[in-house]
This record gives C-alpha cells, structure tokens and sequence, in this order.
C-alpha cells in the first residue's frame, strides 16, 4: 500500500477512511470524470437507434462536429451559417454579460467590503433573498417588466418618453438584463469576499499621498481584488453561456442561444450524439476562452473559486 | 515507585521523508516516573511523544510501554493518555462531559460520569464548576479540565506536550507544584515535553536532553545542569559562560587549557568524558554566573580569569556584571545580593575567581542557540 | 464638496442597484393580487385572491412541488455527504495531489449545467445498457439522474462551505478523542460532526435550495418526473398568468421570512454572547429576558412589520370580496372593447378604401404585402392561453395607440407596424 493511502487508512480508521474515500472517488469518477468522457465518447458516434448500438455501423466519426461547421449533407450553403451565428453570439453576448455585471458590481462589491455597520448586513440579506427565489420566477419578473403592456412600457409611454410600445424582447434587452440579473451575486460575493481583506490603511495611505479616487481603485484596490474580479467574471461568464432558463423565457423568437440548440437536438431531433457534440465544442470553447483569458490579465487557477 | 508501568525506547528512528526527525533513540523510563524531555523546538521531542501514543509509526525501532511492544496498536487502545500543548478541550462540551469522554465511550451511564466528575473536579480544586464550558474557564483551570480528563482515562503513563506554555509565568510556576503533586498522588509514569529547562528541573525524576533529533543526556536533574555531557547540555540548561580552547595537559579528572582568551584555565572533566578528552583536543568549558566571584586586584594564576567590565544591571536577588568574553560573547557574572555594596566597575578591568568542581570541560561542540 | 457629491452619487448608485435586483420581485409579488388574466402591475384593476386559489388547483404544479421536495431531500444527503467528504480529503491529501484535485471538485461548478444534465444522462444510459437493463429500470429513473446529477455540481458548493469550517477545526480534537479510547467512528459522530453542524446545516440548506431552483441541469434529467422549476418554464414559455405570480409571492414571502428569521437568530446569539462574556453565571440565569430580543436587532423588527404586512395583505385579499369590481371592470371593458372595435372597424374601412384606390393605380404589383399578422407573431410567444383569451387582452390594452391594428400581436411584429404605418 503507497504511503499516502496508508497514512489516510491511520489517520481515519479503516471504516471512515473507506467511506471518505468511496464517496470522494465516487464523486469524482463516478459522478464528474466519466460522464465527461462517456459525453465526448459519444459525441463522435453516429445517431443510431437503441438496437443498432454496438453493432458494425457504431464507429468513430467526426459528423457531428462537421455538421456544426458545414451544416447538413447536401444542404445549400457551404457553412451551417445558423448554428455558427448563435454559437458566436451566445459567447459575444455571454462577454458583454461579463462586462456589464463587472461594471455594475465592482462598486457595490467595494462599498459593501469597505464599509462598517449594521446595514451591511441587510445589505447582504437584500443581495442574497433574489439569489434564492426560482431562476425561472426571476426570468418571470422580468418578463413581466419588459412585456409591451408591462410596466417600463407604460411607465416610458406615460411619461411621453416613446409613444409605441418598445419590444424589449425582440431586441434582446430583456435577455440581457434577465442574464445579468441572475448571477449578481456571483460577481459580488467573489469581490467582496477579497476586498474585505484589504487594509483599509493602504487606502487611506494612498489617499494621503494624494491619489485621486481612480487611480487608488486602479493601483490599490483593483490589484488586490484580482483574483476576485476574475473568479466572478468566469462564473458569470460560464453560467451565462451556459444559460438555458432565461434565454427560453426572456428571448426573442427568432435569436437563440446555443444551449437552446443543444436542447432541440436532444428533445425534438432525439439526436443525443449531435446534442453531445454540440455541448462538448461549448464546454470546450468556454473553457479556452477562459484559460485565455486567466493568462491574458495573470491570474492563477486556484484563485478560482476562493 | 517502581509499581507504575515503564516506557522503553529502542534504537528508534523516525524519518519524514528525507528529513531525520528522531536519530536512534535509546530511553528506559521507570515505571511511576516523572521523566522529561528537553530540548529547544524543532529537536524531535514532540515527535518521540506522538510514537509514544501511538499517532506515529515508528521508521525503524520499537517502543514498549509495559514491556509490550506498541507496533500495530492504536493510539484508543494504548494505556496512554495524552495531553496537548493547545489542551484540545472539546469546546462544544461541558466540563464534565469533557473530563468523562473516556467514560462516554465506554458506554457509563450519566449518573456514573457525572459521579467521576465531581471527584476528579475535587481532586483539581474546580468543584462545581461541571457545567461550564470551556470556554468560560480561566487558563488555568483548562489547564486542570485536560488533567482531569486524561486521568479519567485511567492511564498507565501520562504524556504531556508542554501543556504550561500557554500560561503566564506565576500561573506556570504554580502549575508546576501542583503537576507534580498530581503525578506523586496518583503513582502512575509522566512523559513530559518541555523547551523550559525551570519546569524540566523543578519536576523531573530525570531528564532526557534533545538536540536535532538526537538524545545528548539522561539523567537527573542535579547531574545534568552540574555535569553536563556536551556543550549542547551544558549551554541549553541554565546559564552559562563559555570558553574555547585546546586541551594542554591532562590531570587525572582535571585538565589545563589553553584558552583563546584568558590564558590557561584548569577545569574538571565531565564525568561522561573522562578518559576521553585527550592533550591537543579543541575542548570547552563551562563557568556558571553564579560559580564566579570577584578576586582581590592583581591575584592570578589559572583559576582566575581578567576581563574588562561592560556594563552592570541589578536584579534585585542578583547583582550581574557583564564582561569581555570570548567570541564576542560576553561573561556574565552573578553576584548574590547580600546586602553588602556593590561598586561600578564599568570600564574597568577586574579579575574573577572560580573553584575548579565549578568549572566543566566538554568536547568542543555545537551551543545551544540564546 | 467634492466628498458629498461623491456620498450622494453612492447612494443614488445603491438605490438603482437594489430597485434592479428587488423591484422585479416586488412588481412580480404585487401582479399576484390583481385580477387582470395577465400579470401587470398597470392598470389596475382589482384586489383578489383568486390566483392563489387557481394556483392550488393546478394539478401539475403540486405534483411538481412533490416531485421536487423528494429529489430535494436525495440531493441534500448525497451532496452533503459527498461534499463532507471532499473537504476532508482536501484538508489531508498528498501535496502532490491536492491542485489536480481540488480543480476536479470544483469544476463542476464552472460546467455548464446543460452539459452537467447531458453527460449524466448519457453516462448511465450507456452503464444502463452495460448492465442490460430495460428502458425502465432504476438507472434510467428520472429521480435517481437527477439526484445524480444536481449532486454533481452542488457537492462542490457543499465543498467550499464545509471545508471554509474545517479549516477551523483543530485535528488535535480528533486526536484527543481517539487517545481517550474513541474509535475513528466515534471520534467523527461525537466531535467532528457536532463541530461541523452549523456548516452542515448551511450546506444543506445550500442544497435543498439549489437542488430546487435547479433547471438546466434538470430539464435533461427529468423524465418522468418533472419539478416544479420544469413545469414551471413549461408554464412561463408558453404563455403567462398571475398564478405564477401567486407561487412567486408564495416563495418570496418564506424566503424573505426565513432570512429575517435566521439574522434576528443570529444578532440575538452575538446579543446573548456579547452579555454571557460580561454577566457572572448567576446574573446569566435571570438577566436576559425577552423584549432585549428586539434591543438593537434590527433584523427582528423588520422580521415582525413584514409578518404584519403579509398578514395583512392577504388576510384582506382573503377577505375582500372583488366580484363587484371585477364586475365593474368587465362592464368597463366590454364597453372599451365595443368602442374599440368600431374604431378597428372604420379604421380597417378606410385602410381598404386606401388599398383599393393603390391597387387601382399600381395595378397589383404590391400583391404579396402581408394581411395582418397578429395571430402569428402573437403566438409565437404567449400561445395556447393568449389565443383563448384574446378579446380581454386586446381590449385591456387601452394605451396602445390606435396605429397598432391587432393591438397586441404587432408589439411583436415589425412587419405589421410597418405595413400600417
């Protein structure tokens, strides 16, 4: 028995360490490790109905991955222009997503970390509650909001601003904001969980030397607050890539997201390996683009998460 | 006191890795001692206790508590109990739920523990404090809730990892009388680990000295701080002054040498080497502050040594005067107050006296870091 | 002056923020109580009860709560358990290890959730296969795949709260209870657990919550057994009604309500702590009473004027009989819907004459211009339902301007706005 495994069985009894390890390995292998290869597996065979698996057409292929970029066999154009237009647009706007959450929570993130007293807290249980309530109610309420009789609407006509209705859906505002508003919290908790731990002696120290406001956010606090700033903008950037709820509900008719094309190649094409297909080129694309990223403004892997 | 149960060492090794933590220890402790290890932090004290309980398998070597080889038993089902150097009271449990875990695991009723509590909480003067937490308790009396608890185990040998580090100095000192008063009441052998050479003396039977994972001595109290075996010893227990040297002569239990500094100095030749150190070697030896005392102007001779006055401090029992020492250490000299007076002697040269018993000479070896 | 011009800006800021992230629940929470069939904030029309009671009647979403309360409980004790595991394998494995493994635990979390649901469902379909097992048996179940795989992903949060507590833990507690005779068992249930309780309980909580708000992972996994989130997108995707509302309301009114609850809890514990440090043990006996529940606890006066407020709500929607106002409203409506359609009607009149007299000069050439096209573009988003109810709709819709001509359906269209205009 290696010495790692020996000290462990020591260190927990031969009835603990066993039910430790199972339920570890378990987890890892069972439940993360091989579904993931068994999905890519299959993304490279072909659809075949339950009798004929396993038999002499079950071989490798790369149709699948064809199809995303040629479209069908025989079909009218050179590119399947459809998929690869909402593929990149889901990860354009998944970007701009990003960017906006960033934006609209690096200050809350900060004001919350650096400030003291009771009303944090409320603060915090006011940022929490919406997290808790049904991605769909959430989806919902927005609907609700953006609808053409809904109450931006009549405010907006009320108020004389426009006097058409505006289609917040059909232009995709209502996605937006749906997929921004989803995962707030999971760009602030990241933030604020770093910039608590920053000395505010080192604020105050930039700001006798003289710093304007900016540039001590530029040169002291965004720094430090990196690893978080970076830790919130994967998860927002991979959640809302991979969102599903939010686009069905809050988008328009005729733009998709990517993650809907997986599910009509799963639930009304019943073609699973094509649907794999198409989940293993999103999962891989997300994740370059956020190792790319990580490389680009120096940030290590295990600050993610933190 | 032979009725406890004893504790051997054999040629025990303990690696982590590359790094040696414990270098071929060999160590016999009686049954119903009250046996210390000493030795600076990092020496592989705390590691020789955790073989002891059974947290660590030895590398090579055996331990025996009882004669019976440990190898193979856990530490919840060796008759050792163990005290931490953090206490590691339960901190969601009270008092009396603490000391009576042993008890709890048995499967005693809350009658019987409850009873055991309120005699042990007798027996470490917290009566009816059983429903506190700990938590709620004063250094101290955690510090008697861990005793109490490991006893309730009912143990062969008790082992303690430096369990007064914690405490300020009064409470320490205090602590210590009552440690011992516990071990001699209850009879059974205490495995004490320490980096403080006042708790090693004050309460040991006998002291193992440790230094990087090897054991430089064993012995009593009274022999190790009079007679130590290495320079390790010699500077680790207690103050002492040094000086370096090459042997020039040796006489019998005593030998000349030629000091770096002073001239030729006699000294006595620790027990341990006698016979060993020979004419040429390089050679140290240790003068205690307490040993010197201030000779009449121009004496000299070579049990006197003259050295020019750096400083002087007054202490209150001891009046220390600092002098010129070798290596750019300095040689300090302890005074007894008396009330006699006592004159400045800042700047100026004076010559000190010491009786040969009083000085000790070692191999040349490594000091024990200040 | 410039320092209050910068505290002014940060309030303003904060007050946007929270109207974004609370205002939509709030307009969603208030569509619950009035009777217009589609939930909107304006115009009201009348204070009733009547969503709640539709709400409970709805078949499909009890049996979603029940469907989603039992996949729940699986996978509160699966992720709780795994993750438990997890972070203790975090805290001793082999140095070596420990990166390659602690990103494994947490990517799940970084995973889409589409993909997460996908290669569960083609993983144990193919060991289901492996195993020769029928389309039916337990590993196909939509319980068990979706237990599995929501626990794939919400151990790792389970993970992350549990190991943030036992990085407080002191081994050294573990050690002390098997030196006194424990076995590793023992030493586990009777010290490392109590120690790890509130945690646990936070995990689990975690758990149960996203377990049950959970939806792209789910909606591959399902099966037989839909949840309430997948009935509940089945519900909003084609077509909305304030009974949805209703259930939000429900759900944000217990989350508000357990949130006030827990922090009272706790600013009552540090309230206690802080006067426990201070009191002798005979003052602690008598000292603390129970108004001081409320001394400086913010969280519990909130906690009771939103008790009183939901009370009062909905004890006076229970209460309050709306049939006349609906009455009222409907007369109302069916007057507006009549004034409208002679609009539509004349409008139309004039639209043809128009056509007619074009037509004439162009001679057909602009054959191929759509008719109106309100039904289509119209159902693409609220279907079954808005088709039904579409006289109440259109006539609620009095604010649009008359340029629109199938008053609801060309919100949707650009087409038709354009073909009016």
């Amino acid at each position: 028995m290696p010495g790692f495994l020996k000290d462990f069985f020591n260190r927990n009894g031969i009835g603990m360490g066993t039910a430790i390890l199972g339920l570890v390995l378990f987890w890892t292998i069972g439940l993360i490790i091989l579904p993931q290869l068994s999905m890519l597996d299959f993304s490279f065979r072909p659809n075949l109905p339950p009798p004929e698996i396993g038999g002499p057409k079950d071989v490798y292929t790369l149709e699948n991955y064809k199809y995303l970029i040629y479209g069908p066999e025989g079909g009218s154009q050179s590119y399947n222009a459809v998929d690869l237009r909402v593929f990149f647009r889901t990860l354009l706007a998944a970007v701009c997503v990003t960017i906006f959450n960033l934006i609209l929570c690096y200050p809350i993130a900060y004001y919350l970390g650096q400030s003291k007293g009771s009303h944090i807290r409320i603060f915090a249980i006011m940022l929490i509650i919406p997290y808790w309530i049904n991605e769909i109610l959430r989806a919902f309420a927005l609907r609700i909001i953006f609808g053409e009789t809904g109450v931006l609407n009549t405010l907006f006509m009320g108020l004389g601003i426009w006097d058409t209705p505006f289609d917040f859906i059909r232009n995709d505002i209502a996605l937006y904001a749906g997929l921004g508003y989803a995962y707030i919290l999971l760009m602030i908790f990241p933030m604020y969980n770093v910039i608590e731990s920053l000395d505010g002696n080192q604020i105050e120290a930039a700001r006798d030397l003289g710093a304007p406001w900016w540039r001590i956010h530029w040169r002291v606090v965004i720094p430090y607050a990196k690893p978080g700033i970076s830790s919130g903008c994967t998860m927002v950037f991979m959640l809302s890539a991979g969102a599903l709820a939010a686009p069905q509900i809050l988008g328009g008719p005729s733009s998709l997201w990517f993650t809907q094309l997986i599910y009509q190649q799963f639930n009304d094409n019943n073609d699973w390996p094509q649907g794999a297909a198409y989940a293993i080129v999103l999962l891989v694309t997300c994740i370059l683009f956020v190792l790319a990223m990580m490389r680009l403004f120096k940030v290590n892997m295990g600050d993610i998460g933190k | 006191m032979s009725a406890g149960v004893g504790v051997d060492l054999e040629n025990l090794w303990i690696r982590f890795g590359d790094f040696v933590a414990v270098r071929d220890a060999n160590v016999n402790i009686n049954g119903g001692d009250f046996f210390s290890f000493l030795g600076p932090s990092g020496c592989g004290k705390t590691t020789i206790l955790r073989a002891v309980s059974g947290f660590l398998d030895p590398s090579e070597g055996r331990v025996l508590i009882g004669g019976k080889d440990m190898r193979g038993i856990g530490p919840n089902k060796r008759p050792t109990a163990l005290i931490f150097q953090n206490l590691a009271l339960f901190p969601l449990m009270k008092v009396w739920e603490n000391i009576t875990f042993s008890m709890e695991i048995k499967g005693a009723s809350a009658a019987q523990r409850r009873k055991r509590a309120d005699e042990l909480l007798d027996m470490i003067a917290l009566p009816g404090q059983g429903d506190k937490l700990p938590s709620e308790l004063s250094g101290g009396q955690r510090q008697r809730v861990a005793i109490a608890r490991a006893l309730c185990a009912e143990p062969d040998v008790l082992l303690l990892d430096e369990p007064l580090s914690a405490l300020d100095l009064k409470l320490r000192q205090h602590m210590r009388t009552e440690l011992r008063e516990i071990q001699q009441r209850v009879g059974i052998t205490f495995i004490y680990i320490t980096h403080d050479q006042g708790e090693a003396l004050t309460m040991s039977d006998n002291i193992a000295v440790m230094r990087a994972g090897v054991i430089d001595q064993i012995a009593d109290g009274k022999t190790i701080y009079n007679d130590p075996n290495t320079a390790f010893a010699a500077s680790f227990v207690g103050e002492n002054n040094v000086f370096r040297g090459k042997i020039k002569q040796v006489m019998g239990s005593e030998a000349l040498i030629a000091t770096n500094r002073s001239g030729d100095l006699v000294a006595r030749i620790s027990t341990a080497n006698q016979g060993k150190l020979k004419e040429g070697d390089d050679a140290m030896m240790f003068i205690r502050p307490e040993a010197f005392a201030i000779a009449a102007d121009g004496a000299s001779g070579d049990h006197f040594v003259t050295a020019r006055v750096n400083h002087e401090e007054f202490e209150g029992n001891v009046f220390n005067i600092f002098t010129e020492g070798d290596g750019g250490k300095e040689i300090k000299v302890s005074l007894p107050n008396l009330g006699q007076s006592f004159e400045d002697h800042t700047g100026q040269n004076i010559t000190l006296e010491y009786e040969t018993r009083n000085a000790v000479l070692v191999p040349a070896g490594e000091l024990a870091a200040e | 002056m410039n320092n209050s011009f910068l505290r002014i800006s940060i309030w303003v800021y904060l007050a946007i923020f929270f109207l974004y992230l609370l205002g939509p629940l709030v307009i969603m929470s208030v569509t619950a109580f009035n009777s217009s069939a589609f939930p909107r904030m304006t115009p009201w029309e009348c204070l009733t009860f009547q969503w709640f009671g539709e709400l409970f009647q709805d078949q499909r979403i009890l049996n979603g709560i029940k469907n989603s309360l039992i996949i729940g409980a699986g996978t509160v004790v699966l992720s709780v358990a795994m993750g438990l595991a997890g972070a203790l394998m975090l805290t001793q494995i082999w140095p070596k290890l420990r990166a390659t493994y602690y990103t494994i635990i947490i990517a799940p979390i970084l995973i889409p959730g589409v993909v997460l649901g996908i290669s569960t469902l083609v993983f144990w379909d193919r060991i289901n296969r492996m195993l020769g097992l029928g389309a039916d048996s337990f590993l196909s179940n939509g319980i068990f795949l979706t237990v599995i795989g929501q626990s794939t992903f919400i151990a790792s949060y389970c993970m992350l709260v549990l190991v943030a507590r036992l990085q407080r833990y002191d081994i050294a507690l573990t050690e002390a209870a098997l030196d006194l005779g424990a076995t590793h068992a023992q030493a586990f249930c009777k010290i490392l657990l109590p120690f790890m309780r509130p945690a646990i309980a936070s995990a689990a909580v975690l758990a149960f919550l996203a377990s049950f708000e959970n939806y792209n992972t789910t909606t591959f996994t399902f099966g037989e057994y839909p949840t309430l989130t997948i009935e509940l997108a089945q519900k909003v995707r084609y077509g909305i009604t304030p009974a949805i509302s209703a259930l939000a309301f429900i759900i944000v009114a217990l989350t508000v309500f357990f949130a006030l609850m827990n922090e009272a809890k706790l600013k009552r514990q540090e309230l206690v702590a802080a006067a426990r440090k201070k009191a002798t043990v005979e003052e602690l006996a008598g000292k603390i009473k129970l108004p001081s529940f409320f001394a400086g606890n913010m969280a519990a006066v909130l906690l009771v004027v939103f008790a009183v407020a939901t009370i009062t709500v909905v004890g006076t929607a229970t209460a309050y009989n709306p049939g006349q106002c609906i009455a009222n409203v409907k007369e109302q409506k069916r007057l507006e819907a009549e004034q409208r359609i002679q609009e539509l009607r004349k409008q139309r009149e004039e639209q043809r004459k128009k056509r007619e007299a074009e037509e004439a000069e162009q001679g057909g050439a602009q054959q191929s211009a759509p008719k109106p096209s309100n039904n289509s573009g119209f159902g693409n988003v609220f279907a079954p339902n808005a088709l039904g109810s579409d006289a109440e709709e259109e006539s609620s819709d009095t604010e649009t301007p008359p340029s629109n001509n199938g008053g609801f359906g060309g919100a949707f269209d650009p087409n038709t706005l354009q073909n009016d205009q």
